[in-house]
């Protein structure tokens, strides 16, 4: 917006796709080269880009999409959030779609088998990483720490039932974090 | 196809917490509906962080394909970006400026969120750490991610060529 001159959503597109077709890892990847790339594009600065991120994380969805929702709007309006949308979707959708015939193939191969396996293992191990770096930048106190256990509790125990859940866990944080909370 | 749509809409609307938390998500729904077996779903999410692009989404597609063909891929991968898009449609200017009530309704947010994440650790970690090789992998996963600003895409292909070297001396 404070850009003299927005972005078209045809470079909007351009922009997401190329960042999309090339970033491997997933959205905590993806973000700040989003951020980086906005910021030598001379669209967004760093600054602005992390306060609507921000804003972008209290909507449920992938964490690289919206960003590039929120950013796509914040500098083109509607036609440039869903020209950003389109960007981040499509090169990996196609280049999913590519692979897709042969992966029944290359997982019966040892050697690709193995490498799978690998890559997988580090999966819980990143989500609990991720689960740290929350843990330690939160604010807790008694009611925050109860709830979360309660929920982390529940949905170990009942996991088909975790979307309601988390409906529920945020309800009750609702109501028991005051007016004045601060984030 | 139907029950694809409808389920992959359910996800979309509680991704909180990044890919991962909707990646563990779908593993209860597909696991749970029987479209998949463990095997399998564990290739397609190591397919999906071997490929570009967000893995939720790259998730969504593979296990859309496996369902549902070509029209499945597409259905899935729409179907799980929908809420996501129509909330930050509807709901993304009035976030922006919400203030100090934003911070109420972020940290209302993050108890569900730390109950998501920890769901998916659960989940995962019995299947990804079969054995003390792939389990020492996990660990070095945490430790390097939790306390060094290692790129996590070093980490996913590192662990893989280990695994990989690993197979020639060990099998």
């Amino acid at each position: 917006m404070q850009a003299s001159r927005p972005p078209s959503p045809w470079r909007l597109f351009l922009f997401f796709a190329r960042i999309s077709a090339v970033t491997l890892g997933g959205g905590y990847v993806l973000v700040p080269v989003i951020a980086r790339g906005l910021e030598r594009k001379g669209w967004m600065d760093e600054k602005e880009f992390f306060s609507l991120f921000g804003a972008a994380q209290s909507l449920p969805g992938p964490i690289g999409l919206n960003a590039a929702l929120f950013a796509g709007r914040a500098l083109s309006g509607l036609p440039g959030l869903l020209a950003s949308a389109l960007g981040v979707l499509v090169p990996p959708f196609a280049a999913i779609l590519l692979v897709s015939g042969v992966i029944g193939v290359v997982a019966a191969q040892k050697q690709a088998r193995a490498f799978l396996d690998g890559a997988f293992a580090v999966v819980p191990g990143l989500v609990a990483a991720l689960l740290w770096r929350m843990t330690r930048t939160r604010a807790w106190n008694p009611g925050r720490v109860a709830l979360a256990l309660a929920a982390a509790a529940a949905m170990i125990l009942a996991p088909a039932w975790a979307p309601a859940i988390f409906f529920a866990a945020a309800a009750v944080g609702w109501f028991v974090e005051s007016p004045g909370t601060k984030a | 196809m139907i029950e694809l749509i409808l389920s992959f809409l359910k996800l979309g609307a509680v991704s909180y917490g990044g890919g991962w938390t909707i990646v563990g998500l779908i593993r209860t729904e597909v696991l749970g509906k029987g479209w998949l077996d463990e095997s399998r779903f564990r290739d397609l999410v190591a397919i999906a962080q071997v490929t570009p692009g967000p893995v939720a989404l790259n998730a969504a597609t593979l296990v859309g394909r496996e369902v549902g063909g070509y029209l499945g891929a597409v259905l899935a991968t729409l179907s799980v970006v929908t809420v996501p898009i129509l909330a930050s449609l509807a709901l993304g200017a009035l976030i922006s400026r919400l203030g100090p009530r934003g911070n109420r309704f972020r940290e209302a947010l993050r108890s569900g969120t730390f109950g998501l994440l920890a769901m998916t650790v659960w989940a995962f970690a019995p299947e990804a750490a079969r054995d003390p090789f792939t389990a020492g992998l996990a660990l070095g996963a945490f430790g390097l991610a939790a306390f060094t600003k290692v790129n996590p895409v070093l980490l996913i292909l590192g662990a893989g060529a280990l695994k990989l070297l690993a197979s020639f001396f060990l099998a």
